[in-house]
This record gives structure tokens, sequence and C-alpha cells, in this order.
């Protein structure tokens, strides 16, 4: 009796430490996925951003945290997360109809061509970078997954076993890291000063991503005038750095 | 115009033929306003193969109230090889009130369509900032049952008012869209529009379908923007020259 004990305890601890294993590979998987290193060209693009400083709307570190902040409660919280938990389930499910219509209704909210422009880009980017990463079962998806960045990445969650708040989390903090850097880059802004902003802005990544997930269907979608109009102006811009 | 069907107080005029063939409808609301508790419901249908213009005789004014919402819902169909223009005078949304715009657009797959709407938050010429109220706007365009574009802004929590992404203070915010818009017209377009004083203007092509976009202070000057701009793309949008409805000019 004494010796079964021990072979039921010995088989739970081995399965305890696996799932650990599994946890701890999909965390630095995360961490590989936002990566600014990732090569779909993410530190190339402002998203209306270098349009904003020539503007004189963005100029030092204030309107900068607020550019971002509002972009955080709106665009993120209520169209880009929902949107992305919708593919991550989606995707999970084999459901290629619905990654489809989440696609299609992220593009639709992008309010200009540039920004449409770039989810295709990023897009193709990381399928492609997802292919040589052998990823399985991508073969019928390609087209489907090039059309936005959000499809890719919610792809490669789901296969890697990443969590769905670790994914959001990951995806909000590497947009804005993103965006943090180009401001510091086009402003300009000190590195540290650079890094203050994205340590006061992380408390209100963790609150969107977790408000994102109580947004309803019909709820999902976001406006933001301004930024719709100098990422519009941007396109005739006459010295640009970057490619929205 | 085939069928008018009224309920509650908005109105049908007699339709005008100033192009012949084209249909020039005015839109009335006789109280000349909306107010707390409204549902208005304005639903277009665009049988295949007419060509529509729709305008307003004057401004919709979306007034003060108690905290109940007022909600008017906007629904265009252009059928099949039908061409629908959508071009109501602003939108005023009184300080306090809570208002709701919705306007869904959908067209069939060789529908052509050109629409704009001006919204004025709170009243600028009185000084009267939008405070103390909320409004919603939401639009969509689809074009066969697949979206195009989709915009939700909601105004007056949160000091949304003034975010430097969003409206930046400034009271009117206003949206043209045109369909059948190419590259070459765009960049017309960004050359003639040039440096409107206080106001910033951004032109986009998603597609073929133009978006252009106004924020500023000032509805005559956003309505004086679209009519030239509708002057330009009415030919190649909806294959005819220019032709304003007499009730501009009054």
């Amino acid at each position: 009796m004494a010796g079964m004990r021990q072979v039921v305890i010995t088989i739970m601890e081995i399965k305890v430490i696996t799932t650990d294993q599994h946890m701890a590979l999909a965390e630095i998987r995360l961490m590989q996925l936002i990566s600014p290193s990732l090569p779909v060209g993410g530190f190339t693009y402002s998203q209306g951003l270098e349009r904003a400083v020539d503007l004189g709307w963005v100029r030092d570190a204030e309107t900068l945290t607020a550019w971002l902040t509002e972009q955080v409660v709106t665009t993120l919280e209520w169209l880009d997360l929902p949107i992305l938990l919708r593919l991550y389930h989606a995707a999970s499910a084999r459901d290629l109809t619905g990654v489809e219509y989440w696609s299609d209704y992220l593009i639709a909210s992008r309010e200009t061509s540039e920004l449409r422009a770039e989810e295709r880009n990023r897009g193709r980017a990381l399928v492609m970078l997802l292919r040589s990463l052998k990823l399985t079962g991508l073969e019928a998806w390609h087209e489907v997954l090039s059309r936005c960045q959000l499809a890719g990445f919610a792809y490669a969650a789901q296969a890697w076993g990443i969590p769905v708040a670790g994914m959001l989390r990951g995806f909000a903090w590497s947009w804005i890291e993103n965006q943090a850097l180009a401001g510091v880059k086009i402003i300009p802004l000190g590195q540290t000063e650079g890094q203050r902003i994205l340590h006061d802005l992380a408390p209100l990544i963790a609150q969107a991503a977790e408000q994102a997930q109580q947004v309803k269907d019909d709820e999902i979608s976001a406006s933001t005038p301004a930024l719709a109009i100098a990422s519009s102006q941007h396109q005739f811009q006459y010295t640009r750095l970057f490619r929205s | 115009m085939a069928r008018r069907v009224q309920r509650g107080p908005l109105a049908v005029q007699r339709p005008f033929y100033p192009e012949k063939d084209v249909c020039h409808l005015y839109l009335l609301h006789p109280p000349g306003g909306v107010v707390g508790g409204d549902q208005l419901r304005i639903e277009v249908d665009a049988a295949s193969g007419s060509a529509g213009l729709l305008t307003t005789p004057g401004a919709t004014k979306f007034y003060r109230s108690n905290g109940r919402w007022a909600h008017q819902q906007q629904i265009i169909r252009v059928a099949a090889g039908a061409s629908l223009e959508w071009l109501p005078q602003e939108n005023i949304f009184f300080p306090g009130g809570y208002s709701r715009l919705t306007t869904e657009i959908h067209l069939a797959e060789d529908a052509r369509f050109i629409g704009w709407e001006v919204q004025c938050l709170g009243r600028p010429a009185n000084q009267e900032r939008f405070e103390g109220g909320e409004v919603g706007f939401h639009l969509q365009l689809s074009r066969d049952g697949k979206p195009l574009l989709i915009e939700r802004l909601s105004v007056g929590q949160g000091g949304s008012l003034d975010h430097v992404s969003g409206l930046r203070g400034c009271p009117v915010l206003a949206t043209l869209v045109a369909t059948g818009i190419d590259t070459e017209m765009l960049e017309l377009l960004e050359r003639r529009v040039k440096g409107i004083e206080g106001a910033e203007v951004g032109f986009t092509l998603l597609g073929d379908v133009l978006v252009c976009r106004y924020l500023g202070h000032s509805t005559e000057q956003a309505r004086k923007l679209f009519v030239t701009v509708w002057g330009e793309v009415r030919p190649r949008s909806i294959g005819r020259p220019a032709c304003p409805p007499r009730i501009w000019s009054t």
C-alpha cells in the first residue's frame, strides 16, 4: 500500500512540473512576440504621431503622455484589445470565419489609409515570420492572418499557450512602447524621460487589459478625430521618418 | 420618390427635380429640435437604379435635457445601380443634452454614395461650450454587408472634449464620405484645399472611399469646405456635375 501511494505522489509532481514548464515557455514566447526586435517593423510606424508633433499638438513629455493615455482608454480598451480577444478565441476554435469577421471589423475601424496599410504590412511580416518559426497549421490561414497584425498575434498566442490576460497586457505594452519610443525620437525627448513615461503608464495598461475583457460585441469601436486628421495629413507630409 | 410614410413630427417635403432625373428631397423637422426622450428614425431606401439627393432646410437642434436621452437613427440603404447623396445641414448639440446619433449606410456592390455630417457641440457663436451632457456618435458604412468604415465617438465624459488626439477643444467636427474616388482625385483635393484658418482638414482614401474630416470652430466653414469638395467629387462619384439644392442659397 505504501508503495502505491508513493507512485501517485510522483505522478502528481511530474504533472505540476510539466505545467510550470509550459507556463514558463509560454511566458518566454510572449516576450519574443512583443519584443521590439521582432522583425515586423514596429519601430517604423508612428500612427500619426510624427504629424502631430509637426503640428505642435505633441511637443513634450506632458502632451505625449496625454496622447498615449487617451489612446489606451479609447482605442486600446474599446477596439484593439476586445478584437484581439475575439481573434484569440476564434483561432483557438479553428473558426476561420470568425477570424475573418473580426479582422475586417478592425480594418474598417482604422480611420486612415496609412493606418490600414500598417495593419496589412505588419500582418504579412508576422505571418511570414511565424511560418519560418515552424508554427503548424498555418497554410490554410495564411491569407486571413495577413490582413492585420492582430490576427497573427492572436494566432501565435493561442498556439503557444499564452494565457488571454497576458496576451492582452503584452500587446498593449508593445503598442505603447513603440509609440513612446517614436515620441522620444520625434519630439525629441531623453531616453530616461521616455522610460519614465512608460513606467507611469504601466498601471493604465493593466487596467485597460482588464476592462477590455468586459466590452460587449456591439460596443466595440472607437474614434480619435485629431489623430485621424494627423494621420491623413502625414501621407502628404514633406519630410517623413516614419511610415505612418 | 415612390412612397412617403410619416409618423410623428418628421416630414418629407414635396420633391424637386432640378436635374430632371435626380430627386431632390428636403427633410423637415417642424418642431425645430430634438428633446430628451425623443426617438427619431429616418430610413432611406434608394431603389435599384434610382438617383436621390437629401438635404435639410435648417440645422437640427438637440436641446438640453434633464438627463433623458434622445436618439436619432439614420439608416440609409442604396441598392444596385442607385446613387444617393445625404447632405443635411449641421446638428447642434446644446450644453446639458444627452443625445445619441447613429448613422448606418448600407451600399450594394455598385451603389454610389456621397454623404456628410456636420456636428456642432455647444453653441460656439454664443461662447457656450458643450458641458454637463453627453453625445454619442456612431457611424457605420458597409458595402455588400462588409464593413468599410466604423467609428464611435463619445463626448462629455472624462474631459473628452479636450483630448489632444480627439476633439482638441474644437466644437465642430465634420465628416464627408464619397465612393468611387481614386488617388488622382485625392491628390487634387489635397492640393486645392490648403490652410483653412483655425481648423484642420484631412483627406484619406480607404479603398475607393474618400473620407474628408474637418475639426474646427465654424459650421459655416465646414459646410463651405464640404460644398467645394462635393463640387469636385460629384462628377467622379455620382457621374453628374454639381447642382446645389435651391435651399442652400436661401
